[in-house]
C-alpha cells in the first residue's frame, strides 16, 4: 500500500474507509464496549463486598491516620486518577520527538488546563534549557538591538490572561470520516490556561520598531529551531512574551522558560523556548508556513497564513468516554471556544440539527478562553443524535461539517471546526458518528 | 513664620508626590531593561533565509556533493530518490496531484520558495543532528533535493547569488487567508429534513485504548552502567530510526536482529556505529549522522540498544 508512505496520506487512506466500515468490526467494538463495562461492574461489586467502607460502616480511612505534609513536596493527583493522562495517537507521526498528543478533555473540569495535562506538540522534541543560560534576542529594523536574560524580562510589568491554545489540527484527523472512538483524539489538540508574561508590544517599544517593520521571526530554541511569520499587527495588539502556566513557571513542554503566546490564533505560532525575534519587512516564508500549517483547497490552491481558531465546540458529557447509564436526569454539558472573542451563545440539539435549543453559559466567559455550556436534560431513553453550535461575538455561527467541506474538500488537514456529532444509543453508548 | 513653615512643608510634599507620579509615567515608555546585543551576537544567531535571498550566507554545492551528502544523511529517511521511507515525508514527486484525492505534497509539487528548502536543512536537518552543516553542504542538499525534483539540471551548482531566482512550480497558489469562509445560520426550527438523516458510523478499531496504561517508567535496574549513561544518547540521536526501524535499524525489541549482529563482537557492532556501516538490510551513517557524539557516547547508546528490552 504506497500510501503508507506518508503520514498524511495514511491517515486520509484510513479516513476514507470511514464510508464502508464492515459490520462486523463494528459489532467488534460493540462486544468490547460491553465486556469493559461488565468489567467495571465486577470490580466495582468486588471492591464493595471485602471493603466495609460503605455505610453504615466507617470507612477505614477515617479510622487511621493520612501522610504528613510535604510527603509529596510537589503534589500529584490522587492514585485513583491516573487514567486522566495525555495520551497520542501513535499512527499519526513517524515517531514520538516530532508528534503530538491530546489533552484528556473528557475528564477535565471548569475551563482551566492543569499545567501537567496541556496537550503537547514537538517539532523536535522538549529541549531541557536552562534559564541561566537562556537569552531572549530581538533585532532587525529596530533602533537598538537588544538581548534579554529571563530576569531582565521579569522585571517588566506583567499581565496574565486566561486563554486557550488549540493545535490548528485539531480535528483534522475525520475531514474524511469519522475514525476516531473518544472525544480525546477527537477534539483533545486543545488545552487553556492562565498565561502570564511580558506584552510584545512592551518589549517592542524598549528596541524601537522602524516604520518599515510589519513583520516580525519568532524563533525558538529547539532542535527544530521552530520559526514563524508574525505580522506586526498582531504583536501589537495582544501578543504576549509568557513565561508561567497557570501560576507557576512554564513546563518544559511548554517552552520553559519563555515562549511566544498569540491568543486565539493556531498553537504553533506561539512559538517555544522563544530565542530570537527579528523584525523585518516581510513575511519569511518558512517551512512550518508553507509545507505545513497552509490549507489545500479543492481547486489546488492553498490559503497561507491561516492564523485564527474559529469559533467551535464540542459536547464533553456525554461522549464516548462518558455514557450514560439508565433513563433519567443528566448534564448535557461541554466546551465552546473562538479564536476572535467571546463565545455569545452555544446551542444543543438532540436531532441532529433539526431542532435548536440555547444551552447556558456558565462560569467565566472569556475572550478566547475555553468556555463552559450546560443543558440539564431528561432522557426517556430513546436513541439521540447530539450536537452542540456555537456562536461567538462576531457573530459567527460554528458551520456544519457539510457547509465547511463544500467549500474546502477533505485536503485541508487543519482548521476542521464543524458541529460534531455524538450518537447515544439506546444502553447509553456514545458513538463518534458524521450526518450527511 | 512656624506657619510659613508649614506651608513649606506640605508645598514640598506635594512636589514630591507630583515628581514621583511624573517619574512612574515616563518609566512606562521606556524602561532600559536589557543588554545591547552586538554584531558578533547577532550574526551567531541571526539564520533565516527569506524567498528573496536575504539572509543567505556566502557558498556553493554542486549535485555531485549534494548526492553523496544526502545518502549520507538523508537517504535513511527520505529515501534514495526523495520517496519517503516509512511515515518519513517524501521530498520528491507528486507533480499536478494537488486536485486530487490524495494529494502528493512535496518540495517538487507544494513548497512555494526554494529559500525555505535551504533554511529549513539548514536550521533543523538532518532530523538527529540540527545545527550541524556548514553553508556549502546546504547548498549541495539543497541542491540535491531540487534536482530530486527535476528542477535543475544535473550540472547545476546553487549558490547564494542564484537560489533567489529559481521558480517553483507552486509558487502562485498560495493566497493570503480568507476565511471566514461559511455562512451559517442560527436556525432554532425545522432546520432541515429528519427524513434525510444519514449517519455514517465511525471507523472501528484504529483509536488508541484508553484502558491500557502508558509505560512511562522504565526500569533501569537490569543495565548495567555503560548503557545508563548511553540512555541519553539513545533517546536524543538514536530514536529517530531505531525507535521505527527506519533504513533496516534494528529497533530496542527485535533482539533476533541484534544478537546476528551480535555475533560479530560488541567490538565490531560499536566501530560500525562509530564509522558507519552499509549492510543488506540498510545502512548505519557514521555516529547516526550525529558527529557531535564522542565515540564513547556512541559506544554507550549501542550498549543501551542491545541491553534494554
Amino acid at each position: 500500500m504506497s500510501n503508507s508512505k506518508k503520514p498524511e496520506s495514511s491517515k486520509a487512506y484510513l479516513a476514507g474507509l470511514a464510508n464502508q466500515v464492515p459490520s462486523s468490526s463494528r459489532r467488534d467494538f460493540l462486544k468490547k464496549g460491553i465486556k469493559f463495562s461488565t468489567g467495571l461492574a465486577a470490580t466495582a461489586a468486588t471492591s464493595a463486598a471485602i471493603s466495609d467502607n460503605l455505610p453504615p460502616n466507617i470507612p477505614s480511612w477515617s479510622k487511621t491516620l493520612g501522610s504528613g505534609v510535604v510527603s509529596t513536596p510537589y503534589g500529584i493527583p490522587s492514585k485513583f486518577e491516573k487514567n486522566v493522562i495525555r495520551r497520542t495517537v501513535p499512527w499519526l507521526t513517524a515517531d514520538k520527538i516530532s508528534s503530538i498528543s491530546m489533552s484528556p478533555i473528557q475528564e477535565l473540569k471548569g475551563i482551566i488546563t492543569p499545567n501537567g495535562l496541556v496537550f503537547e506538540r514537538y517539532h523536535a522534541g522538549a529541549p531541557i534549557v536552562n534559564p541561566e543560560e537562556h537569552r531572549l534576542m530581538i533585532h532587525g529594523l529596530v533602533d537598538n538591538p537588544l538581548i534579554f536574560t529571563m530576569d531582565d524580562l521579569m522585571r517588566f510589568p506583567s499581565e496574565s490572561v486566561i486563554n486557550f491554545l488549540e493545535c490548528p489540527a485539531n480535528g483534522g484527523m475525520e475531514w474524511r470520516g469519522p475514525q476516531m472512538e473518544a472525544l480525546q483524539f477527537t477534539h483533545g489538540m486543545i488545552s487553556c490556561c492562565e498565561w502570564t508574561g511580558v506584552r510584545l508590544s512592551t518589549l517592542l517599544a524598549e528596541v524601537g520598531v522602524q516604520t518599515k517593520g510589519k513583520w516580525i521571526l519568532a524563533e525558538g530554541a529547539d532542535g527544530a529551531a521552530m520559526s514563524r511569520s508574525i505580522p506586526m499587527d498582531k504583536a501589537l495588539d495582544d501578543a504576549l512574551i509568557v513565561y508561567a502556566q497557570n501560576g507557576e513557571m512554564l513546563r518544559p513542554e511548554q517552552g520553559y522558560p519563555v515562549r511566544l503566546f498569540n491568543p486565539g490564533w493556531e498553537g504553533n505560532t506561539s512559538v517555544k523556548w522563544l530565542r530570537r525575534l527579528e523584525i523585518g519587512d516581510k513575511p519569511w516564508h518558512h517551512r512550518e508556513e508553507t509545507s505545513k500549517y497552509t490549507d489545500l483547497m479543492p481547486d489546488g490552491r492553498s490559503r497561507r497564513f491561516s492564523y485564527e481558531q474559529e469559533a467551535n465546540s464540542v459536547i464533553t458529557s456525554p461522549c464516548p468516554e462518558n455514557p450514560w447509564g439508565q433513563k433519567g436526569a443528566y448534564e448535557i454539558e461541554g466546551l465552546a471556544w473562538s479564536g476572535r472573542g467571546k463565545i455569545k451563545h452555544v446551542d444543543v440539539s438532540i436531532d441532529g440539527g433539526v431542532t435548536w435549543r440555547p444551552a447556558r453559559l456558565k462560569g467565566l466567559v472569556l475572550s478566547k478562553a475555553l468556555t463552559r455550556f450546560s443543558l440539564p436534560f431528561k432522557w426517556s431513553g430513546a436513541p439521540l443524535l447530539l450536537q452542540s453550535r456555537a456562536i461567538d461575538e462576531t457573530g459567527y455561527v460554528q458551520p456544519t461539517l457539510n457547509q465547511l467541506r463544500d467549500i474546502r474538500g477533505t485536503n485541508s488537514i487543519y482548521h476542521k471546526n464543524s458541529i460534531h456529532t455524538w450518537q447515544l444509543q439506546s444502553n447509553g453508548k456514545i458513538k463518534n458518528v458524521q450526518l450527511k | 513664620m512656624f506657619s510659613l513653615n508649614k506651608l513649606l512643608v506640605c508645598l514640598s510634599f506635594l512636589v514630591a508626590i507630583t515628581f514621583s507620579s511624573i517619574a512612574l509615567a515616563e518609566d512606562i515608555s521606556h524602561f532600559g531593561i536589557g543588554k545591547t546585543a552586538t554584531p558578533e551576537e547577532i550574526a551567531g544567531w541571526d539564520i533565516d533565509v527569506r524567498p528573496d535571498g536575504k539572509g543567505l550566507p556566502k557558498g556553493q554545492g554542486s549535485i555531485s556533493v549534494g548526492e553523496e551528502l544526502y545518502e549520507a544523511k538523508c537517504a535513511s529517511c527520505h529515501g534514495s530518490f526523495g520517496e519517503g521511507v516509512g511515515r518519513w515525508p517524501p521530498l520528491a514527486g507528486g507533480e499536478d496531484s494537488l486536485r486530487e484525492d490524495r494529494p502528493e505534497k512535496t518540495v517538487g509539487s507544494y513548497w512555494p520558495y526554494a529559500s525555505t528548502l535551504w533554511d529549513y536543512i539548514n536550521r533543523a536537518m538532518p532530523f538527529p543532528a540540527p545545527q550541524s552543516l556548514k553553508p556549502d553542504e546546504v547548498y549541495a542538499i539543497t541542491a540535491y533535493v531540487l534536482y530530486l525534483n527535476d528542477l535543475v539540471e544535473d550540472d547545476f551548482v546553487l549558490t547564494q547569488d542564484n537560489l533567489a531566482s529559481i521558480k517553483m512550480p507552486n509558487e502562485d497558489n498560495f493566497y493570503i487567508d480568507d476565511r471566514p469562509d461559511t455562512n451559517n445560520t442560527r436556525c432554532m426550527k425545522k432546520c432541515k429534513d429528519p427524513s434525510k438523516i444519514v449517519v455514517i458510523q465511525s471507523l472501528s478499531g484504529i483509536t488508541p485504548d484508553q484502558e491500557k496504561e502508558e509505560s512511562t517508567t522504565e526500569q533501569n535496574n537490569s543495565l548495567s552502567e555503560t548503557a545508563i549513561a548511553g540512555k541519553a544518547i539513545y533517546t536524543s540521536s538514536c530514536l529517530v530510526c531505531h525507535g521505527s526501524g527506519v533504513a533496516g535499524a534494528p529497533t530496542l525489541t527485535d533482539k533476533e536482529s541484534w544478537a546476528k549482529r551480535l555475533e560479530q563482537g560488541m567490538d565490531t557492532v560499536v566501530k560500525h556505529a562509530i564509522g558507519g556501516f552499509l549492510g543488506e538490510k540498510g545502512m548505519m551513517p557514521p555516529k547516526g549522522g550525529n558527529m557531535s557524539l564522542t565515540d564513547e557516547d556512541v559506544k554507550n547508546a549501542v550498549h543501551y540498544m542491545v541491553e534494554a528490552e
